[in-house]
């Protein structure tokens, strides 16, 4: 075969295996934060008025989502800037380019994804079941239990739903969510339904006491990014990832709940 | 030969009339399809029974997917005993494209709430995509180009709607700069704004009131990251000129952690605040219009910096109420945010509403409808706080 016809022939070959892998490369590489960040800082907003995730003290915001975005930003290697935003607001400032991503207590929402795009969750407020040590309460069969809540909150809703689906509870209303928790650590309750932020709040004050605990429904909190910023997402989810692995994830939640 | 030629006849006649059937089972298929839903009007035009027709509720029915949602959700305002509702009408909702208007939603709200007896404040705000100006993503901007398409939307709705819907409040809370598109805010172009609507409107409906305002409670200075405070955005309009381009001042007004006694200041937010606004309308003229506090009420998230508890809430909500019957004779309605959410946000803004997504009717509820239609008090819904050793 004519040399030349061979060298064309095998960069017929080659050049679309090497186009292919430059493309897988490039997938996996991480993208350059002074490029998927192009103002050379994280800026994230967030509601300063929700503690522990967020809130203003003294003028400066504190809080476990402060703390996150400070580690994620470190993690990125850009300083991170904070702006605070009253909740109604955090999606429009963000899909308009105010911010670079959202950490402020958001659950994720199907109904947003058109626009925003989620990372992994960092931290789980769904419903939890407490109950006494050693008395573990299965949720499918609550029937004859005394279950303490705080009325009109979700756990309200949750027990109305068992109710619908043949259950048979005992119901216990308070006002607040801790009374529930009250009335089933003095033995005047089997089990206490409530979110798990104020579960772990409660036990902070309560470190003594050692109830069984079981999630009955999931609330992730996730960091919201646009939906077009693909580049600054994967930062971000491999940052949380990397948080994860470390454990460090999980000291901040433990500083805070 | 004689044969063929009647089968031939006979198959034709076939296909003919196989065409036919076909033709007339399309048609009844159109028709079908285009035949109106059924609706679920009731039968007959309800009558809400109130001893307090200042009461007043916000809805959020214009994200509703079910008309039942609807329905259920006025069912609810009108057994509390609200004689109003506030209601959202987006622009972008109904004029996807410039100058075809679709009211589909907007009729189903406005029916439904005639039925039920309560009368309607409607909100209108939202820009469609092709009104702005292609550089900002918010729905909150308005070019000034553009004001004189809202102000058709604006007439538009206020034509349609004569006699049902006569109260008409300019956008929401201007004097924040989120609510206006992201621009700082701006009594200058919001008075345009209330100058390019104004005149359409009462063309289009003579019995229109224009509402101005909707002022966000805020301390922001002047030259604030977030916004403007509203005693000085309102005295700028005046300042402006703009108080011949309203009938009636729109006022959000609420508690935050304050009882609804608390004395008012311009440094504070609560929900006396109110008087502050007023007393810069009388200064400036204008103590002979109205005003109606169209967004109220307080939170009772156990974990928001600006919550109280939910028996606070019951009983601020209603001593609010009875502060302003006997104390402001300028105030129309005294509007409660918000009656429901169509689905819950799972954070502290869920503990503004009376009833839950789930159509739970809230302690507060039951707390301001016995008050609204003068019943005796009843006792609360939940337990008394555990004690160790009971």
């Amino acid at each position: 075969m004519n040399p030349q016809l061979r060298v064309l022939r095998a960069l017929t070959l080659t050049l679309p295996l090497l186009v292919l892998a430059a493309g897988i490369l490039r997938h996996y590489q991480p993208p350059d934060p002074a490029i998927a960040f192009a103002a050379g800082e994280i800026v994230i907003g967030v509601d300063g008025s929700f503690p522990p995730f967020a809130y203003d003290d003294g003028g400066e915001l504190r809080g476990l989502d402060i703390d996150l975005g400070l580690a994620l930003a470190r993690e990125i290697g850009l300083p991170a800037r904070f702006v605070s935003i009253s909740f109604n607001g955090l999606y429009d400032a963000l899909i308009s380019g105010k911010v670079d991503l959202l950490i402020s207590a958001l659950r994720v929402e199907p109904a947003r994804r058109d626009d925003a795009r989620y990372t992994q969750a960092y931290y789980d407020n769904g419903l939890v079941l407490v109950s006494a040590r050693g008395a573990p309460l299965d949720a499918d069969a609550l029937s004859g239990t005394r279950i303490a809540y705080e009325y009109a909150s979700s756990a309200d809703s949750q027990i109305r739903a068992w109710e619908r689906d043949g259950a048979r509870i005992e119901k216990l209303p308070y006002e607040l969510p801790a009374y529930s928790l009250d009335a089933l650590r003095f033995g005047q309750a089997d089990g206490a339904l409530t979110d798990a932020t104020t579960f772990r709040l409660y036990k902070r004050e309560q470190s003594e006491w050692q109830p069984e605990i079981r999630y009955v429904t999931h609330d992730p909190y996730a960091i919201a990014l646009r939906r077009d910023r693909a580049d600054a997402w994967k930062l971000v989810e491999s940052a949380v990832s990397a948080l994860k692995e470390s454990g460090e994830l999980a000291k901040i939640v433990a500083a805070w709940l | 030969m004689l044969r063929q030629t009647e089968e031939a006849e006979f198959k034709e006649r076939r296909a003919r009339a196989g065409a036919m059937a076909a033709l007339v089972l399309i048609a009844l298929l159109v028709l079908v399809a285009r035949r109106p839903p059924p609706t679920l009007l009731p039968a007959e035009r309800q009558t809400v029974e109130t001893e307090k027709p200042q009461v007043c509720v916000h809805t959020l029915l214009e994200n509703e997917v079910e008309e039942e949602s609807i329905l259920w959700s006025l069912e609810l305002a009108r057994e509390l005993g609200a004689s109003e509702i506030v209601q959202f009408f987006p622009w972008a909702y109904v004029e996807r494209e410039p100058g075809r208007y679709s009211w589909t939603l907007a009729d189903r709200i406005v029916r439904h709430a005639e039925m039920q007896g309560l009368g309607v404040i409607a909100r209108l705000g939202l820009v469609p995509d092709w009104a702005r100006d292609g550089k900002t993503e918010t729905l909150n901007y308005l070019t000034e180009e553009s004001f004189p398409a809202f102000a058709a939307y604006a007439a538009a709705f206020a034509e349609r709607y004569a006699g049902s819907v006569d109260h008409l409040i300019i956008w929401n809370e201007p004097n924040l700069n989120f609510e206006w598109g992201y621009q700082p805010a701006d009594p200058a172009r919001y008075g345009r704004l209330l100058r390019a609507s104004y005149g359409p409107i009462k063309r289009a409906n003579p019995g229109a009131v224009v509402m101005a305002g909707a002022l966000a409670p805020t301390l922001e200075a002047r030259g604030g990251g977030a916004g403007l405070n509203e005693l000085e955005f309102l005295q700028d309009l005046y300042d402006l000129g703009a108080a011949a381009f309203f009938d009636a001042l729109a006022i959000h007004s609420y508690g935050f952690r304050q009882p609804p006694e608390a004395e008012p200041a311009p440094d504070r937010l609560n929900f006396r605040r109110s008087e502050l606004l007023r007393e810069i309308m009388a200064a400036n003229g204008d103590g002979h219009k109205p005003a109606t506090i169209t967004e109220s009420g307080w939170n009772d998230h156990p974990r928001w910096t600006q919550a109280v508890r939910p028996s606070q809430r019951s009983a601020y909500t209603v001593r609010a109420f009875e502060f302003a019957e006997k104390n402001w004779p300028w105030l129309e309605n005294l509007c409660i945010w918000a009656l429901r959410y169509p689905a819950d946000v799972y954070s502290y803004p869920d503990n503004f509403t009376l009833v839950s997504a789930d159509f739970v009717e809230k302690p507060i509820y039951f707390a301001l409808q016995d008050y609204a239609r003068g019943r005796a008090r009843r006792q609360s819904p939940w337990l008394p706080p555990p004690r160790a050793g009971r």
